[in-house]
């Protein structure tokens, strides 16, 4: 059984099909990036599969399962925006997760944190936006998941935060959990992915393991996904 | 240590290039032990999938050998070694003298250069 | 998982309820000892003040408890809090249940509150006895017990609060279903709700009247002049009624939900 797998999935919404007939496999062990311009369907995608919109046609099955309460124990997300309650401080909310999430890890997270110099007894609305996508980020990859989704995760962020992200993502690995990273700053990511999948105007053009496609058109993931998608 | 990648080159085949020149340089030695894939993974900072990848093309290539319970292991054989440090060799010497030979220096020059530009920066020494 | 998702929004009711809680008994204490004591004009002043800063505490109370639990419920189901919420590994029930079972505790214990105040301030032997025999007065005149019929009036102006209440959290559900206007059409369809359910009791009591015929003289000539058995049926009729509203809506609600959320 596949991890994840997507038939004839398509979302109109408001009278505009903002996803069209999406078809995706996606087994384990795998780091995946989801790429396309702002605004072709990539946060659509992944909300779907996290419950938090209803498909139009099709199916979503995660281990086999529709999305629901299953899905969710084992699928970690994290989303573009800021959605923590602000008055939590951050110690509060890894209780939270610690109490929601079986596969919590909170030894974890409080190591993560330290590492990004966060402070546990800080009110989340006391940080500024950048320290609270950071601690979003620090509670999505303390769970022991099978399917991490982060939805641009790099989007804003210095330097030396990318790289601590992709170290994170990277040490984190494991054969039987996948990761989908989705974003439009494909240079910054392309070199630990397995495969790409591009999506443009609602619909996959093309998944492909990430080297094949280098050696195949001898040029860098970035590189092609400009030629391929010229403005 | 920072390793660099072109992300134009597949991953994997850069991979390749570095694990050569640990083998022929001696890093690893003849019959070692080799770390793990997710210790290599991490000191590369690449996918472990992609190092995977890397390191059986290096067992295709018989330069390394997998024991099942032990996990994997330079190859015994030196012959094969030696001779993947003499393809390399060869390479950087006909790319040496291609090169002088380019900016129109004979040949005794170019030899001379070899050992005075040695001498005078101290990269090989004795 | 019901009771950690109770958990968190009983703590962020108190959180925001509790100042009002605090300051309405405050006020009543400072009132009562200002009523108390050698009266001045200054005292008296400062008395009014003070009773009319509880009044105010207790209009919070109430009108907090009321608008706080609507956007609460909007905020965590299909604002930014969403993202968590409907993440979570719970069912969409669990998550309705919560909200209602807090919005019922908060209701509870703001009633508490309120009369609470409403004692420290006002309650005298003498006017305790009095407000007892006025009681009295009505309910063995009718033949009823006259704490059951206390309670039942508390009971039925409770549950035509909760019935208000959950009309909200319906409107809420299919306002936001449409995509533009989505408050609009919540105020809009939570009205609506109500307005069918207070029909709705009226119809079914009518429907009852058709065999009752002392209920049928209440429709046909406004007629107060009521014995104990009909009054006693009209009180239970009515707090069925609001039961088997309030259960059903709360059904359907989550009917609703189940069908799945859109969230911008």
């Amino acid at each position: 059984m596949e991890l994840l797998e997507i038939k004839g999935l398509t979302k109109v919404f408001d009278n505009k099909e903002i996803l069209t007939n999406v078809n995706l496999k996606i087994s384990r062990g795998k780091i995946i990036g989801l790429l396309g311009k702002n605004g072709v369907g990539k946060t659509t995608l992944i909300k779907l599969i996290n419950d938090l919109l209803t498909p139009t046609k099709g199916e979503i099955l995660i281990n086999g399962n529709r999305p629901g309460i299953e899905s969710k124990k084992v699928i970690s997300y994290l989303p573009e925006r800021t959605y923590l309650n602000k008055q939590m401080k951050v110690s509060e909310i890894i209780q939270y997760f610690k109490e929601f999430y079986e596969n919590f890890d909170s030894e974890k997270a409080a190591k993560l944190l330290k590492d990004l110099n966060l402070d546990m007894n800080q009110k989340l609305s006391k940080m500024s936006k950048g320290m609270q996508e950071k601690v979003q980020l620090v509670l999505v990859m303390s769970r022991n998941a099978d399917l991490y989704i982060l939805d641009e995760p790099l989007g804003g962020v210095d330097p030396a935060t990318r790289d601590y992200i992709l170290d994170t993502i990277l040490s984190n690995f494991n054969e039987k959990a996948s990761l989908i990273i989705s974003t439009h700053l494909i240079s910054d990511i392309e070199r630990i992915l397995d495969e790409v999948i591009f999506i443009d105007k609602g619909k996959i053009v093309l998944q492909s393991e990430a080297d094949k496609l280098r050696n195949k058109e001898n040029a860098s993931i970035d590189e092609i996904f400009r030629r391929k998608f010229k403005c | 240590m920072e390793f660099t990648f072109d992300n134009n080159i597949p991953i994997y085949i850069q991979l390749l290039e570095y694990m050569k020149i640990y083998l022929i340089s001696g890093v690893f030695q003849c019959g070692e032990k080799l770390p793990s894939v997710r210790d290599f993974a991490t000191t590369f900072k690449v996918n472990p999938n992609t190092m995977q990848k890397a390191l059986a093309e290096l067992e295709n290539l018989s330069l390394i050998y997998t024991e099942r319970t032990n996990g994997k292991y330079v190859t015994k054989d030196k012959k094969t070694i030696e001779k993947l440090k003499d393809e390399y060799a060869t390479t950087l010497a006909k790319s040496y003298f291609e090169g002088m030979k380019r900016i129109g220096l004979g040949k005794a020059d170019s030899i001379q250069y070899l050992e005075r530009i040695n001498e005078k920066n101290g990269i090989i020494r004795d | 998982m019901l009771t950690k998702l109770l958990k968190y929004d009983l703590k962020y009711m108190i959180k925001n309820m509790s100042v009002f809680y605090i300051f309405s008994i405050f006020f009543a204490i400072t009132t009562r000892i200002l009523f108390s004591v050698k009266q001045t004009v200054i005292i008296d002043i400062i008395g009014q003040i003070s009773v009319g800063t509880m009044f105010s505490m207790l209009a919070s109370v109430l009108i907090n408890t009321l608008m706080r639990s609507w956007i609460r419920f909007r905020d965590s189901i299909y604002k930014d809090e969403a993202y968590l919420t409907h993440t979570l590994p719970v069912t969409k029930k669990d998550i309705y249940n919560s909200k209602f079972l807090q919005t019922l505790i908060f209701f509870i214990v703001g009633f508490v509150v309120i009369v609470l105040s409403l004692l420290i301030v006002y309650y005298t032997k003498d006017r305790w006895i009095a407000l007892k025999t006025m009681i009295n007065s009505i309910t063995s005149g009718l033949n009823i017990n006259a704490v059951l019929f206390v309670l039942s009036m508390i009971g039925i102006i409770f549950l035509e609060i909760f019935n208000a209440i959950q009309s909200g959290f319906f409107g809420i559900i299919l306002g936001h279903k449409k995509n533009n206007n989505k408050i609009g059409y919540s105020v809009l369809f939570g009205f609506l709700e109500y307005m069918i359910s207070q029909t709705m009791v009226l119809i079914l009591m009518f429907i009852v009247g058709l065999f009752d015929g002392n209920i049928m003289e209440l429709f046909k000539n406004n007629n107060i002049l009521l014995n104990s058995n009909t009054l006693k049926l009209i009180i239970i009729l009515t707090t069925i009624l609001y039961l088997l509203i309030i259960y059903f809506m709360s059904v359907i609600c989550k009917k609703e939900l189940d069908k799945g959320v859109n969230i911008e």
